[in-house]
């Protein structure tokens, strides 16, 4: 029987993001939405999931519900395999054990190439500045496959990033390996609030596989900085669950302040 | 792609002699104030560094008393910077940062696009091993990131031909900077110091710092750390003071003490002006003598009781 979904297009990122996981992999989790997708994964699909934070936890699996401006915090190092410091959490990265990385974006353009630094104007004098790289620069060039969220709001992608933060394709097929990062990794999917990129093997460019269930391709698109490449069939993306939500809504985020945004809804 | 931009570097030798000549290996009493460990170890102009994070075990009580003391000029290497570097900024104190992560907020997203403050990108793990370097007494490291991307023409780190595998890696070069400020569960009066937790760089800065000033929630027995030295993190002889600071960490968090207070944490969030920033440093920071009176006055004995009633897990700290 079908039905009516309504939920908000950051549910609806964070639900497909932890779809992606793999059960007995390893994922570094950068800081924000990507540690409650890897919360909601672990709850929900891959119990044996290794998450990694750069600072210092191994293996940890969150208490709930999950404390904002927590970074380091017993809340979110809890029942961790182990805890150390910053230069052995990258050297778990850099020695290839992270399968996956996952890092949140400012903007984004087609080869997967990350700014989180600035928008406007010139690095010395920009005209917004934001965080920057924290972590991410390590998280996107060790981890074998990184995996993008993002707001699918159009200005976000860009034919080409003010300031490569941390790297994607770069310049394109080759130019990672060529720059001196790790063979064979790259960013893997970019997961957003309206679909789910990949990127194409031989070009390297991101390309559009899976819209959420209901919503025209042609309109996903429309409004990016960029058009993606189309995969030969576009699939169709189910809306959040019952239980997603329901342990989105009531155990891991009851205050709503980090899974509020913009209303949607879809059929289940 | 090479940044040509400043850094702070100093020959490994002469880190060395420092350490030879002005690093006592005697044990002695180091514990004093935090003004006092200020003024007498943090000058004008100096390069700091901290653990952990400005949420969690952050060294807040000594941030607020650089602030009093008006200290200028300072370069911060910062990885988890934030809301320090906004304080240390808005104050007056601060006026290079290498980052890191440069959060929270607007306040310090403004004053560097106003020129008030300038940041070089090194990246979390950039940093972290560029002290890890300084710790080891080598020049440099080699890393396999921030190739390709363009922190490399924001920072000094430089990318050379791996003589081993023929490929371009990236060399990051070594940070000694001059005070260390840590953070600890316990220390003894020497500086013998424990940590419970993660951290970023507890022990590779306080190696790689010519001075340390470490800041306890509770002083304990040096035989303590003699019974039990798997958990010794920092050693006496890198440590240069020690200052008792209950709810050191305060806004943030002190794993398996206390939580962290939102509301100050919120109210540290919403500093969007320069008036805003006044109004925040006259009351929490300039109108309190020092810490103790941080506490008495403007956080209060029933919020603290609050704030340790609320830090409910404990297993795995002890």
């Amino acid at each position: 029987m079908t039905r009516t979904v309504e939920f908000t297009d950051t549910e609806f990122m964070i639900a497909q993001g932890a779809r992606l996981m793999e059960d007995g992999k390893s994922i570094f989790v950068g800081w924000g939405i990507p540690q409650i997708v890897a919360i909601l994964a672990q709850k929900l699909y891959v119990p044996n999931v290794v998450q990694l934070f750069e600072f210092g936890a191994v293996g940890p699996q969150s208490v709930l519900p999950f404390v904002r401006g927590t970074m380091g915090g017993p809340q979110n190092t809890f029942r961790s395999l182990q805890w150390l410091g910053m230069n052995w959490a990258f050297a778990y990265s850099a020695s290839g054990y992270m399968d996956y990385g996952m890092l949140g974006a400012l903007q984004v353009d087609p080869y997967g190439n990350i700014n989180s630094t600035f928008l406007g104007g010139t690095f010395e004098k920009p005209e917004r500045r934001f965080a920057g790289s924290g972590g991410g620069n390590q998280v996107a060039s060790h981890c074998w496959r990184t995996v993008i969220i993002i707001k699918h709001e159009g200005r976000r992608f860009t034919p080409k990033v003010e300031f490569i933060t941390s790297p994607g394709y770069l310049t394109g097929p080759g130019a990672r390996e060529k720059a001196g990062l790790p063979r064979d990794t790259g960013p893997y999917r970019v997961v957003t609030s309206k679909a789910l990129f990949g990127f194409d093997e031989k070009t390297r460019e991101m390309t559009l596989l899976s819209v959420l269930r209901g919503a025209n391709p042609e309109e996903v698109v429309k409004g990016m900085g960029f058009r993606p490449l189309f995969a030969r069939e576009i699939a169709e993306i189910p809306p959040p669950t019952e239980e997603e939500l329901r342990l989105l809504r009531e155990e891991i985020d009851p205050s709503r302040i980090i899974i509020r945004g913009e209303r949607m809804s879809a059929t289940s | 792609m090479q940044g040509n931009v400043e850094y702070r570097f100093e020959h490994p030798d002469e880190f060395r002699a420092y350490v030879r000549d002005r690093k006592s290996r005697k044990p002695a009493d180091k514990l004093c104030t935090a003004g006092e460990a200020v003024s007498r170890f943090l000058s004008d102009g100096d390069y700091i560094v901290y653990d952990f994070s400005s949420l969690t075990r952050g060294p807040q009580a000594l941030i607020r008393e650089v602030i009093r003391q008006g200290k200028k000029d300072l370069w911060i290497g910062a990885e988890f910077t934030l809301h320090e570097s906004a304080l240390l900024t808005g104050a007056g104190c601060a006026s290079r940062i290498d980052v890191g992560f440069l959060g929270y907020g607007s306040y310090i997203g403004q004053a560097v696009c106003d020129g008030r403050v300038k940041v070089y990108e090194w990246t979390n793990g950039g940093l972290a091993l560029r002290i890890l370097a300084g710790a080891r007494g080598v020049p440099f490291l080699p890393t396999r990131d921030l190739l390709g991307s363009d922190n490399l023409a924001v920072s000094a780190a430089k990318v050379i031909e791996d003589p081993y595998t023929g490929l371009p890696v990236c060399l990051v070069p070594a940070l000694n900077p001059d005070v260390a400020f840590i953070h600890v569960h316990q220390a003894d009066p020497h500086g013998d110091a424990r940590i419970f937790g993660t951290n970023l760089f507890a022990l590779e800065a306080a190696m790689a710092s010519r001075r340390v000033i470490v800041s306890a929630e509770e002083i304990i027995e040096p035989d303590d750390f003699r019974k039990d030295p798997m958990r010794t993190t920092i050693p006496y002889f890198l440590v240069d003071a020690v200052v008792h600071a209950p709810f050191g960490a305060y806004p943030g968090a002190m794993p398996a003490r206390y939580e962290i207070d939102l509301e100050h944490v919120d109210l540290l969030n919403g500093i969007r002006t320069d008036d805003q920033m006044k109004k925040y440093l006259d009351e929490y920071v300039y109108g309190v003598a020092d810490h103790e009176e941080f506490l008495d006055k403007r956080v209060g004995s029933s919020r603290m009781r609050e704030l340790r009633r609320r830090a409910s897990i404990i297993e795995g700290y002890r």
